[in-house]
Formats: C-alpha cells, structure tokens, sequence
C-alpha cells in the first residue's frame, strides 16, 4: 500500500520522514488513461477535421432559425418602436435589461475559469477554459444587444461614446450607465483578447496538421507564424499571466459595475452596500452552471471523457456550490439589514418580493440559487451526470428569476402606489430572449465546428509526461517516485 | 542523408529532435554550456524550467502592460475632467462636476482594456509575430512540433556554429533525428 | 537572484526575548487596571479596539484553515499548525478577554441606555439589541470559534500520530458546515460589537469589511512567523519557496479585495447620498479623521498595492517584513477609523490606554501561542499533502513553466534543494 512508502530525505539538519499519501487521498491525473500528446492532438483536432455529424445539422438548423427570429424581433422594434416591449412607466426596465444582465452573469465564468483560476494554479481549467471563454464572448454579445436596442431610437447608440453629440454636449460620465459602456466594452475586448491569444499556440497545432490548402492558409494565417519556439513561449505565459492579472479585476469590475446600474440609485431593494460582490458571485454562479449544460453533453457526443473527466465535473459542481451559498449569503444579508435598519420602504419591498405578486419568481430564486445547489455537498450526487445536469440547468432559471426579481419587483412597486402596475412580457419579449438564444448557439456550433474547443496545448502541459521531472516525461533518475499501489 | 543541398541557398540552421521533455531539457543545458548564443528549443508546449535552462531573461512584456495600464488611467481621468468638469460642466443631481469616485469606474476599465492591450501587442512585438514566413515552417518533419516532438535549433549564424561539431553535440545530447534546414 | 538569504542566516537568538510577552501582559495589564479607574470610557473603547483587532487575528488565521482543507490545498500544510495555535486562542482567551467588553457594554454602547420606545431605529431592532441578546450572540460566537478551530486542531494533531486518511476526512467534514457557521457568526460579530457603536446606520458588506481586513492581517502575520520558523531552522525542513511566494500573492489579493469591499461600500453610500447612510462617513470626515480616512486609502491601499505589484518581492524578507508590520499598523488604523469617531467624534485622539490594552492583549495571546505550539510539532508531520507542500511530488505537473516562478528562484522539483537556497 502506498500509506507504507516512506521515503527518507537527507536534510542538512536531521532526515525527516515524509509521508505518502493514503490510496483514497491521491490526487487523481488531470487526464484520464495517461493518454499521449499525440493522441491529444489527434483527439481535439478530429472534432473539426471530421465532417459535420448529423446532430450538428440539426441544431445548427435550429439555431439559425432562432437568430432569424432575433433579427425578426429586433427589426420590427427598433422600426416600430420600443414600446412593441412589456415595458411600462414605472417599469421602464423590463426583460431587456433582465436579459442583459443574466446573459452577462453567463458571460463571466470563462473569464474567471481563464484568469482567476489561472492565478489560483487550479490546472483541471485547461480541460474546459477554451469553451468557457468562447462561452463568455457569445454571451456578452447576447448581453451587448439589449441596452442598445433598449434606448428605442437606435440610431443614437452613437452617444454612448466618448464623442460630443449635436449640442456639443459631453456623455454624462455621473451616470453609472456610462460605467456600463466602459465595462461591458473593455470586457468584451479583454475577452476576445485573451481567448485570441491562448488560441495562437493550438492554431498553429490546427496548421501543420491541415490537408487542404484553404485550411493551412487561414489556421496559418491566423496562428501568425508561430513556432513553438520557447523564446517567444517564454514572452507567451508572461504575457499570458500579465493577462490573467488584468482579468481577474475586470471580472470582478465589470458585474460590478452592472450591479451599480442599481446600488447607487435609491429604489428599495436596489441601494444595498453588498451589491457589488454579490452580483459577482451570482455572475460566477450562473456562468458556471451555463459551462455545465455546455460541457456534460459536449463531452459524451465528443468522447472527451478522458480530458473532461469526472473529476472536472465535480470540481465545477463544487464552484456552483460555492457561488450559490455566497449568493445565499447576500439573500441573508438583504433581507436582515432590511429588518436592522428599520427603513419601512425597504421593509415592503422585501415583504412584497417575498410574498408579493411576483412570489412566482421569488420562490425559484431562493430554491435554484440557495438550496438545490446544496445537493452538491454529495460526492455521489456530484458525479451523478443527469442530476449535474439537471441542477446546471435550474441555477440559470433561478438567477434569471433573480434579476427579474431585483429589476421589475422593485420598479413595479415604486414609492408611488399610484402608479404601481403589473408587468406583463409581449411577445416581442419573448421572441428577443428566445432568439437571443439563437445567436448563442450559432456562435457556439461554429465555434465547435472550426477552431480546437479544448486548449491542446495547454493541455498537454498538465499531462505527467511534459513534466520534465517525472519518469514519465523521460527524467532519468526517479527521485521520488511515487510507489505503485 | 546529408542534407546540404547542392543548391545555393544558405543553411538556415541545424535541427535535432527530442523525444521527451527530460531530454529536450537536458539538451538545452547541454547548448547553452557550450556557449551557443543563437539558438532555440521549439516544443510543444512550455516545457516547465525551460527558461532556466536556457538562461533566458525575464520577460519584458510586463513594461508593455504597464505603460499600457497607466496610459489608460491617466487618459480616462482626463478625459472625464475635460469633458464634464472642464469643456462643458452641467450640474447633475447636485454632484460635483468632477469626483474621482464617480470617475474610477469608467478609468479603470480603461486602465485594464489598455494593459491588455499592451501585454498582447508587447508578446508579439518581443516574438517578432506576425510573421507570415518562417524557415523552419517549411521543413515537413519540424511540423510535429505542434504535435508531440521537441527540437533544438542552432543557427548557422552563431559563431560557434559548425555543421560537423554541432552534429556531433546534439548527437551526443540524444537526438535520433538531425537534419540541416535551410533557408 | 537568490534574495532570501535570511532563511540561510544563522537563527536568530530568540532566548532573551523570552519574557517579553509576560513583561508585556504584567506591565500592559497593570497599567490597563489603572486606565480603567482613571477613564473608564476611554478603556472600554482601547479595549474594544484590541479585541477587534487581535480577534481579527484569530478569525482570519481560521479562515486560512478552513481553506485549507475544503480546497484540499497543499502548499498551505507548513504554515498550518501555527494558524491552528492562533485560531484556537479564540476560546477560552479571546473569550476572556471579551468578558471586560460584556460587562462594559453601557460604556461602549449608546444603545444601551436608549429607551427602545422613543427610538426608531432602536426600536426596529429589538429584540436583538437587548442585553441579553447581547451575550447570546457572544456567546454563539464563542462557541462556533472554540467548536472549529479546537475540533480542527483536534484532528490535526490526531492525524501527526497516525497520518490517516480519516483525519483528514475529519477535518474536512468540519469545514464544510464550518464556513456557513463561520460566516455567520463573523458577520454577526461584527454588526454586534462594531457596527452597533452607531446603531443608527446599516451596510449589508460591513460583515465581508471586517472579514477581509482580518484576513488581511491573518496572512500578514502568517507570512512573518513562516518567516522566522524557517530562519530558526523550525520549519526549513518542509519548506519550499513557493510558500512565500504564495503568501505574498494572498496578501496581496486581499489587499485589492478589502479595497474593493471599501470602495463598494463608500461609493454606494456616496453615490445614493441617503442621510441615514452617509451620516457614518460624515463624522468621520470631520477634524483629523478626514486624514485618517486618507491614510487608510494609501496606506491600507496603495502602499502595499504598489508594493507588492513586483513577483520578485514576495519573496525578499528585508522587503516584506517592513511591509507586514505596516498591515498591521493599518488594520489598527482601520479598526480605529470603524471604532474610535464615536468616542472622539472631534478627531484622531490616541490615547496611552490604546497602548496598554495593545499590550496586555498582545502579551497574553502570544504568551499562550507560545506555550501551545512549543507542546506540539511545529506543522503537521504526517499530512499527506506534506510532500506535495515541498515541492517534492508534483502528481500533476506545473501547466505552465510558471513564467513568474522562474524569475524569482525556480520551482524545485528535484529534491536536493530545500527553502530554494541552497543552491
């Protein structure tokens, strides 16, 4: 047994015993059945070199169908108007800025999966950062939409931006919703910067392995020359730290400016101190549960079970458990200063959320975002792939029933009963977020289709053979092998 | 096979392939004592103390980003101060036409989407990418160098270089596999 | 390249030093019992101030512990044993010495001695804010502090006998629920014992205020006694240089992190511009609080958020020492900023007392550290994850050449080279 091999060290001052540890305590390899660099290549890159499988077609199909209805929608409110929307005084804040927010919350686990993690060592990323990031550039693109088709006349998008408009007149950078342009911008870029760079290296393995020509010219077009020299890989994981460094902020930054949309107004329910991290923690929450529903499926059709291992699952499983109680903790926190400070509209608003007319939206949010993600302190229910599935599914209902909880309870119910009113979605509304998935899926199926959905190089990194140490990567002498159980 | 072409293109450099990281590791300890200056190891992936063994510097790409960073600090500051405090100030909500607070935010993503820039655009400066034509690139066996092989390159320009010697060195670091590239 | 000499250097003589936290207790402690007869208002808050402030240094270390074993973290398994001795302070001692603060309570608390009926937003909050109440919620607190940080030591210290996987299963088992208790009762500690000093005003993130700054000074503090165990030759047998580099890294996280809280917490209340928020920072911008607000920004902020920047310094003793002992000074600073306005509402007004009580406290608290990690072994001799913590066994090998590792000294992954020094 492995708990029996001890090994002596020589020290300066005195041999000390270290122990190995216990069979049930190993770490388990990153990837599964000490799989080869070649096969690894091979593996990822057959996903795009073999032709398109039927299941593809079909929901390429269907997706487009859902742009289509996204662009339908969108051309018949940007030329009818923005009131085709549910929206109503005083909830001029309906579904498009729910929907923008929910989407740009999904938007945030590949950024936090490529730099936080990173910067954490937590190397089990490398298996799913490529689809993750991916992930969050589609989403933030689905987010990106609304706030701009939401300001009605579309064609004066234009003042966001730092340019004087026909009065000469400056934005207005007091208002939180300038931040927003900054945030989601800079994020979108970053973003697409940062998952650019990290796929310079697997284009160039996409490069050399291409048959035809037009592939060799654009993965090499793309791969920018790249040698796999360790000179510019020296530069490379510099630059590629120095990335994740900046990151890690701006994911925190950028939902917390979102959530700043809200706290530094003086609506109840939305001018809390804890908004900022705890908007950040339901960002993650949701983004993770959104790479779950990506990834379970994608891993059985793909056969990537031993790059996406059980123990990936798990791992993300236990973010969402992590996320969800953070979440759970800011519930808490609301609904205790709510009762501590003794403010009488803030103590409506959270009786009113609670049992109000929207109880429909409340009771989900508390049970998908707080409770069900509690089953996740079970090993056994962890690796229950229907169940991981099913759970990753409900914390996106649940969070998207907590921003329509936090945007339209609190505008429905405003300080001036008389204008308090029920808000109801059209069709239009339904038909945007609907295609909005469209969009999503689009960009995700030909995202599978054309560029390496798992980070080849990385990958292979983490592998025991590229560890130069390690018997297994060729180290001769094996100091300090760890005995065979 | 011995691949000095007759032709009259110049050898661009000699390349021996490594099966393993442990002896691409020890290969390019091997090189560098031997005092070659114009050379490279091509992996895969980033083979772990690589840079040690190769007695490469720290990287520069962390001055990019950081002028980068500052730049976008100090031109979002600017620029809010100049546009709602300076060019055209209108009060609002009774708030001071200028507050770093209410400037930070906006600032601050700057700060980070400059920097990003910076480290991206630095990386590529510092490996002279794009670069649309690469000798090595052509050679059909090097191309495995993005699937499971390691190699060791030494430029005919270093002064050490010479076709018999060098052989002779990346034979005896354990190379099975040494061929002449040109350029 | 190679900075961290100091952990080669011969070890220090710690033996004269021996008596100084009796020294301090007795001379703090008398002096203390002199201030109360003479202020005893003014001793009641110096008080207040150092229990805070140690009890952050026993929150935050049980913290590190906690993460320790729900992240299954292997780099942290030397520097656990002491963050365990420091946690466990918290019952009986930090218990104790909170026994002044109960009973002075009508001298620290306004709240006390309002009348309920005739006070809104005192009124709102019963019956939490009843003396009872008061002692309850210590109480509870006390009890999740002493359960955890005691049950976790417990099976620390059972598995440095066997190694077996069932103690680290054990401890594990603790955390779990422990981080949910954990949480709750910081956070409601914080509300109790500071938040409640100006009972008019309420901020959903004071709990994750407190938490972060002790976290803070937790690594802090780790980062300087990892530092002296290694150079006294205590811990260098399983250390790894990676270790500081961590340390730095987290103290540097948190660094960004408190001042994230802090900013969150000011700006919404700025910008919402609520008087029944913003009159907590209004009196603490009058007089000479308005600088102490500024220290806080660039010292509590900037200075170690410059500081740190570099990857190479984390690991220069000469460098991070100063800056440690300067996390310290801060979190006092901020704690008084949190603390102090309500008895000095005219300005920054240190007191002789602050001192004593500093002291007293101090002095008693690493009197019994000391005592207790001399009985035990100095870290966890048979944690599985030992050898993984030295950088001897990497199952999973490094996905990246660790660009940042390679530049201050390199990761060693062969065994000859312990500390990283001595090369």
């Amino acid at each position: 047994m492995a708990a029996s091999a001890e090994t002596t060290l020589d020290l300066v001052e005195a041999p000390i015993r270290v122990p190995q540890p216990p069979a049930e305590l190993e770490r388990t390899p990153l990837v599964a059945n000490g799989r080869s660099f070649g096969w690894l290549s091979n593996r990822v890159a057959s996903l795009i070199e073999n032709k398109a499988p039927g299941w593809w077609w079909v929901l390429f199909s269907i997706s487009l169908l859902g742009l289509g209805l996204l662009i339908f929608c969108m051309s018949y409110q940007i030329s009818t108007g923005v009131g085709v929307w549910g929206d109503m005084r005083p909830a001029m804040w309906g579904w498009g800025i729910v929907n923008f927010v929910w989407w740009i919350g999904i938007g945030h686990a590949g950024t936090l999966i490529s730099a936080i993690l990173f910067l954490l060592r937590q190397r089990w990323r490398t298996a799913i950062n490529r689809a993750a990031e991916a992930m969050t550039i589609f989403a933030v693109m689905c987010a990106g939409i609304y706030p701009l088709i939401h300001v009605g006349r579309v064609w004066y998008d234009w003042w966001l931006f730092p340019i004087p408009n026909a009065n000469s007149i400056w934005p207005q950078f007091r208002s939180p919703l300038m931040w927003d342009v900054f945030a989601v911008s800079t994020y979108f870029t970053v973003s697409v910067l940062f998952w650019y760079m990290g796929l310079i290296p697997d284009l160039a393995v996409m490069r050399d392995r291409s048959k035809t020509k037009a592939r060799q010219f654009l993965y090499g077009l793309f791969a920018l020359g790249w040698t796999g020299s360790n000179r510019a890989w020296s530069n490379y994981e510099k630059a590629y730290l120095l990335l994740a460094g900046l990151s890690t902020p701006l994911v925190l930054s950028v939902h917390s400016t979102v959530s700043l949309d809200f706290s530094v107004s003086q609506v109840s329910g939305w001018h809390t101190t804890i908004f900022p991290p705890y908007f950040v923690a339901g960002a993650i929450f949701s983004g993770f549960g959104m790479v779950l529903t990506l990834v379970i499926p994608l891993r059985s059709i793909f056969k990537l079970q031993d790059i996406i291992t059980i123990k990936h699952i798990e791992t993300m499983c236990k973010v969402t458990l992590a996320t969800g109680s953070m979440v759970g903790y800011a519930y808490m926190m609301e609904f205790f200063i709510c009762w501590y400070s003794g403010d009488p509209n803030e103590a409506f608003h959270f009786s009113n959320r609670a049992l109000g007319p929207y109880q429909w939206a409340w009771i989900p949010m508390i049970l998908c975002n707080v409770l069900i993600p509690q089953l996740f302190w079970f090993k056994k229910l962890r690796r229950n792939l229907v169940l991981v599935f099913i759970v990753s599914i409900l914390v996106n209902v649940g969070m998207w029933c907590e921003r329509f909880v936090i945007i339209v309870v609190s505008l429905t119910r405003e300080f001036l009963p008389s204008s308090w009113h029920y808000f109801r979605p059209t069709w239009v509304d339904i038909g945007t977020y609907a295609g909005t998935f469209g969009l999503f899926f689009t960009c995700f199926l030909l995202f599978i289709r054309f560029l390496p959905m798992i980070a080849v190089s990385e990958i292979k990194g983490v592998t025991p053979q590229a560890d130069p140490h390690n018997p297994l990567g060729g180290a001769k002498v094996p100091q300090f092998v760890h005995e065979e159980h | 096979m011995t691949e000095t072409s007759t032709q009259t293109s110049k050898p661009y450099g000699i390349v021996a392939e490594f099966t393993t990281a442990a002896s691409i590791l020890h290969a390019a300890e091997l090189v560098r004592s031997a005092g070659f200056r114009q050379w490279d190891v091509f992996t895969p992936f980033p083979v772990h103390g690589m840079d040690k063994a190769m007695g490469l510097r720290n990287s520069k790409v962390g001055w990019f980003t950081f002028v980068g960073g500052v730049i976008g600090y100090a031109s979002g500051m600017i620029m809010i101060w100049y546009m709602n405090a300076f060019d055209y100030p209108i009060v609002i909500g009774g708030k001071p036409m200028f507050s770093p607070y209410s400037a930070f935010p906006p600032s601050f993503e700057l700060t980070i989407l400059f920097g990003a820039f910076g480290s991206l655009i630095g990386m590529l400066f510092l490996n002279r990418l794009p670069r649309l034509y690469h000798p090595l690139l052509k050679n059909k066996r090097f191309s495995l160098v993005t699937h499971d092989r390691f190699y060791v390159v030494i430029e005919c320009d270093d002064p050490k270089y010479s076709e018999v010697e060098t052989r002779r060195l990346l034979e005896q670091a354990g190379s099975r596999h040494i061929e002449v590239v040109e350029d | 390249m190679n900075m961290n000499d100091s952990s080669t250097g011969t070890p220090l003589d710690l033996g004269k030093w021996r008596n100084v936290p009796k020294l301090l207790m007795g001379v703090g402690g008398a002096l203390s019992l002199i201030g109360l007869f003479v202020n005893r208002e003014q001793f009641a808050y110096s008080w207040l101030l150092s229990f805070m402030f140690f009890l952050s240094l026993c929150l935050g270390s049980l913290f590190l512990i906690l993460m320790h074993h729900l992240f299954d973290a292997s780099w942290t398994v030397p520097i656990r044993r002491f963050c365990e001795h420091i946690a466990a302070l918290a019952f009986p001692w930090m218990a104790v010495l909170f026994l002044p603060i109960a009973i002075l309570a009508p001298d620290i608390y306004t709240w006390m001695h309002v009348n309920p009926q005739f006070d809104h937003a005192l009124r709102v909050k019963q019956p939490l804010f009843t003396w009872w109440m008061f002692d309850i919620v210590a109480i509870f607190c006390f009890l999740v502090w002493g359960v955890l940080a005691h049950r976790l030591r417990y099976w620390s210290l059972q598995q440095d006998k066997t190694g077996e996987a069932r103690a680290t299963h054990r401890m594990r088992r603790y955390s779990g629920p422990g981080i949910y208790l954990y949480a709750l009762s910081l956070t409601i500690a914080a509300i109790m014992w500071v938040k409640a000093l100006d009972y008019q005003w309420y901020s959903t993130i004071y709990g994750v205020y407190y938490f972060a700054g002790s976290v803070w000074l937790a690594i802090a503090t780790a980062y300087i006694i990892t530092m002296v165990l290694d150079r006294q030759g205590i811990l260098t047998p399983v250390m790894h240089e990676h270790q500081y580099y961590y340390l730095g890294s987290l103290l540097f996280a948190f660094t960004v992190f408190y001042a994230y809280i802090a900013f969150a917490q000011y700006f919404i209340i700025w910008n919402g511009n609520m008087p029944d928020e913003t009159f907590w920072y209004v009196l603490r911008e009058r007089g000479t609080w308005w600088w102490i607000s500024m220290v806080i920004i660039f010292g509590h902020f900037f200075v170690p958020f410059l500081g740190l920047l570099r990857i190479d310094v984390k690991n220069v003793f000469a460098y991070m020492t100063p800056l440690c002992i300067w996390a310290w000074a801060m979190h006092w600073v901020d704690l008084c900023f949190n603390i102090m306005p309500v008895l000095h509402p005219a300005g920054f007004a240190p007191s002789w007392q602050d001192v004593t009580c500093f002291a007293f406290m101090g002095g008693l608290l690493s009197w019994r550290f000391l005592a207790e990690f001399a009985k035990y072994p100095p870290y966890p001799i048979k944690d599985p994850r030992l050898s993984e913590a030295m950088g001897l066994y990497h199952p999973i090998p490094a996905q990246m050449s660790g660009a940042e590792l390679d530049q201050t000294d390199e990761f060693p992954d062969a065994p000859p080279q312990f500390g990283g020094t001595n090369q």
